[in-house]
C-alpha cells in the first residue's frame, strides 16, 4: 500500500475516535511543550546572563586587595588596601597583554541638584576607564590625566542619574553636590542597561579617582579599592593574569612562599561558572520534562494496543485480501506517528509561546530556534515510532484466520 | 490442473488434545469448474477452504496451485497469492465498517503492486471499482456504508471486492448463510454468471438448493471426502 494511502487510512482511523485521539495527543503535547519551554527559557536565561556579564566587558580582570587563598576575600596585614594607582601604571607599562587599566575608588552618597536628590554610587577612576569598560559618552567629555593629577571636582554621570536629576535638561556644565561637595558635570555616559543580577550600570557617577579619594572617601590617599584591567582579547586573559601576578608580587615585595596580597578575578571565569550552572539546571529540568513525554509515549502505546485489538477482524480481512505483514505494520506505525507528530506540532506551538511569554516578561531573548523545533518534532515522531512499534508489530503477526474469526 | 490437493491433513492442537479436522484429503479442481462442498457442521469444510485459499497451512500433504508448490512459501508470498489468485466471500460479508462500498471494493487493489507491475493510478483504481459495482448492480450504492445496505447488497459488495483483482478462483464459505431465499438466488445467479466467464468457483453450503447451482458436488464427512 502506498505511503500516502496509509497516511489517509491512519488519519481516518484517528478522526473516527476523535476524543480518544485528542486525549492521547495531549500526553505528547504536554511532554513536548514542557521540554521546549524549559529548554528555551533555560537557554534564554543563560544568554541573558552572558550578555549582562559581557556588557561589563568580556575580557575584564578585576584585581582586589587581600588574598583569596582561603575562599572569599580576606585582608592581609592591617586593613589598609594594598593596591595603589602606581600599581595600575606599572601593569599598563609592563604587561603586554593589557589594553587599558584603571584604578577604582568607590564611594557612595546623596547627590543633590537644585531641589532634586538621588542616592547613587560614585566611582573614582582614571581616564582609561572608558576603554576598559568599553563604554562611550553620549555628550560632553571625559576628564583627563591633568584633572586626575589636580584632583579636580569634575564628574561624568550615568544615564539613570541624568534622568533622575535633570530629566530632559542637558546636565553638562551643571554643578551637582555629592555629599555636599560641588562637582561639575562634564559629560554623560550612554545607556548600558542592567548588568548580571539586575544591578543598574547606569546608576553611577564617574569622577577622577584622586578627587573621590580626597573629597568623598576617608581612606588614605594613595590606595584604591580595586584595579580594573582589560586584556587585549579573551584569549590573552590567562597570560595577562600570570604577568600581572608576577608584576604585583614584585612591586609588593612578596617573598617566595607567601600568599598574594591581592586577588584577580576575570569576567570570563564568572561567565563560565554561571553558564555551567545554568546549563546543568536546564538539563535537569529538561530531563524532568522528558519524563512527561515518556508518559505520553506510553499513552500512545496503550491506545494503539486497544486499537489493534478493536480492529482485529479488519486486520484479518486486510490480510485475506493480500495485505503483507509490513503493510499492516506500517499502517499502525503511521497511525502512532501521526498521533505523536500532531501532538508534537501542538506541543511545539504551546511550548514555544510559553517560552515567548516568559522571555518577554523577563526581558530575555527568545530562544525557540528552528533547530530545536525540528529536533522536538523529530523527537515526537521518534516517540511515536518507539511506542507504536510494539502494537503495530503485534498486529502484523496476527494469524489471518484467527483474526477473521475474532469476536 | 488449477488446484491439486494430495493427502492433505490438518490437525488442530487444543492444549493436550489433537483435533483432526482434515484426514488425508486428495482433490483436483480444474479451471472453470463450479464446485459445491457439502457436509455436516464440523466436518472440515471451512478448514479445507482456508487451506485452498492459503489462509492456513496443512499439517501434512501437498498443495499445488497452478502446478506450483504452495507449502513452504513465506508469509509475504502467500499474501501475494491471496491478493492475485483468490477472491474470498464470507458468510458474514466481512466488509470494513464505516467505509464506503467503493472503498471496500478498492481494498485488494491497494495491496496489489510491485510483482506484477500492476500499478494503477488512484483514479484508475476508483474507475475499476465503480465498474465492478456496476456489474453487480450497485452503481447507486457506491458511497453507502455497509450499515446502509441490505444483506444481499453487502454480499454483492463483498463479491465485487473478491473479483476486483480478476483472480482465477473465488472461494465462498456459505455465502448465502445469512440471506433470505430471494437474495440467495440473486447471489447464486451472480456466481453462475462469473463462472460462465471462466472463473473457478468453489462454494461451501449446507443447502441442496444452493448446491444445485454447482456443476460438481463434493461431500465431506469427518475430515474425509466421500
Ligand atoms: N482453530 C481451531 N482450533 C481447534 N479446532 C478447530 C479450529 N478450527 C476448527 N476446528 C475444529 O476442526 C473441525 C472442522 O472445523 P471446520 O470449521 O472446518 O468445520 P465446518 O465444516 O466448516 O463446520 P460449519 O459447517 O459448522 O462451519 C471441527 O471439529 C472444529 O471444532
Ligand atoms: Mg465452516
Amino acid at each position: 500500500m502506498s505511503l500516502f494511502l496509509t497516511l489517509k487510512v491512519a488519519l481516518r482511523a484517528l478522526i473516527r475516535n476523535k476524543v480518544r485521539s485528542i486525549l492521547t495527543m495531549l500526553g505528547i503535547i504536554i511532554g513536548i511543550a514542557a521540554v521546549i519551554a524549559v529548554v528555551a527559557v533555560g537557554q534564554g536565561a543563560t544568554v541573558m546572563i552572558q550578555e549582562q556579564i559581557s556588557s561589563m566587558g568580556d575580557n575584564i580582570l578585576m584585581i582586589f586587595p587581600g588574598s583569596a587563598s582561603s575562599g572569599g576575600l580576606h585582608f592581609g596585614a592591617g586593613t589598609r588596601s594594598t593596591l595603589t594607582p602606581q600599581d595600575a601604571e606599572a601593569i599598563m607599562n609592563e604587561c603586554l597583554y593589557v589594553k587599558a587599566v584603571s584604578p577604582m575608588v568607590r564611594a557612595g552618597g546623596q547627590v543633590i541638584y537644585q531641589d532634586k536628590n538621588w542616592s547613587t554610587s560614585v566611582n573614582g577612576v582614571s581616564p582609561s576607564y572608558l576603554e576598559v569598560r568599553n563604554w562611550e559618552l553620549k555628550e560632553g567629555a571625559f576628564f583627563t590625566d591633568s584633572e586626575v593629577k589636580a584632583a579636580s571636582k569634575v564628574c561624568v554621570i550615568g544615564a539613570t542619574v541624568a534622568k533622575e536629576l535633570f530629566d530632559t535638561e542637558s546636565p553638562v556644565e551643571k554643578t551637582i553636590r555629592i555629599r555636599n561637595m560641588p562637582f561639575k558635570i562634564i559629560g554623560v555616559l550612554v545607556k548600558k542597561g542592567s548588568a548580571a543580577f539586575g544591578q543598574d550600570q547606569d546608576d553611577t557617577i564617574i569622577a577622577p579617582w584622586s578627587s573621590v579619594s580626597r573629597f568623598l572617601q576617608r581612606g588614605s590617599f594613595n590606595s584604591v579599592n580595586q584595579l580594573l584591567v582589560s586584556a587585549t582579547s579573551i584569549k590573552t586573559i590567562e597570560l595577562a593574569k600570570t604577568d600581572i601576578t608576577s608584576i604585583l608580587r614584585q612591586r609588593h615585595k612578596l617573598s617566595e612562599g607567601t600568599d598574594d596580597d591581592f586577588s584577580i578575578i576575570d569576567t570570563a571565569e564568572i561567565t563560565k561558572a554561571i553558564t555551567a550552572t545554568a546549563t546543568t539546571m536546564t538539563m535537569l529540568l529538561a530531563i524532568i520534562a522528558s519524563i512527561s513525554l515518556l508518559v505520553g509515549g506510553i499513552g500512545i502505546m496503550n491506545i494503539m494496543l486497544v486499537s489493534v485489538t478493536e480492529r482485529t477482524r479488519e486486520i484479518g480481512l486486510r490480510m485475506a485480501v493480500g495485505a503483507r505483514s509490513k503493510d499492516i505494520l506500517l499502517q499502525f506505525l503511521v497511525e502512532a506517528m501521526v498521533l505523536a507528530g500532531i501532538g508534537g506540532v501542538f506541543g511545539i506551538i504551546i511550548g514555544g509561546s510559553t517560552a515567548e511569554i516568559v522571555a518577554r516578561y523577563n526581558d530575555w531573548p527568545v530562544l525557540v530556534s528552528a533547530q530545536s523545533t525540528v529536533i522536538a518534532f523529530l523527537f515526537s515522531a521518534a516517540v511515536g515510532i518507539f511506542f507504536g512499534f510494539f502494537p503495530a508489530w503485534r498486529a502484523s503477526r496476527l494469524n489471518p484466520i484467527e483474526a477473521l474469526r475474532y469476536e | 490442473m488449477l488446484i491439486t490437493l494430495n493427502k492433505i491433513t490438518k490437525t488442530y492442537q487444543v492444549g493436550e488434545i489433537e483435533i483432526p479436522a482434515l484426514r488425508g484429503v486428495s482433490l483436483s479442481i480444474d479451471r472453470g469448474e463450479f464446485v459445491a462442498i457439502m457436509g455436516a457442521s464440523g466436518s472440515g469444510k471451512t478448514t479445507l477452504m482456508n487451506i485452498i485459499g492459503v489462509l492456513d497451512q496443512p499439517t501434512a500433504g501437498q498443495y499445488l496451485l497452478e502446478d506450483k508448490e504452495i507449502t513452504g512459501l513465506s508469509r509475504n508470498a502467500l499474501a501475494q497469492i491471496r491478493n492475485k489468485k483468490i477472491g474470498f466471500v464470507f458468510q458474514s460479508f466481512n466488509l470494513l465498517p464505516r467505509t464506503s462500498a467503493l472503498e471496500n471494493v478498492e481494498l485488494p487493489l491497494f495491496y496489489n503492486s510491485g510483482i506484477n507491475g500492476d500499478s494503477l493510478s488512484g483514479r484508475q483504481k476508483k474507475q475499476k471499482a465503480l465498474e465492478m459495482l456496476k456489474r453487480l448492480g450497485l452503481s447507486d450504492r457506491a458511497y453507502h456504508h455497509p450499515s446502509q445496505l441490505s444483506g444481499g447488497q453487502q454480499q454483492r459488495v463483498a463479491i465485487a471486492r473478491a473479483l476486483i483483482n480478476q483472480p482465477p478462483i473465488i472461494l465462498a464459505d456459505e455465502p448465502t448463510g445469512n440471506l433470505d431465499t430471494k437474495s440467495s438466488q440473486e447471489i447464486m445467479a451472480v456466481f453462475d454468471q462469473f463462472n460462465k466467464e471462466g472463473i473457478t468457483i468453489i462454494l461451501i453450503t449446507h443447502e441442496s438448493d444452493i448446491a444445485k447451482y454447482a456443476r460438481r458436488l463434493i461431500h465431506i464427512r469427518d475430515g474425509q471426502l466421500l
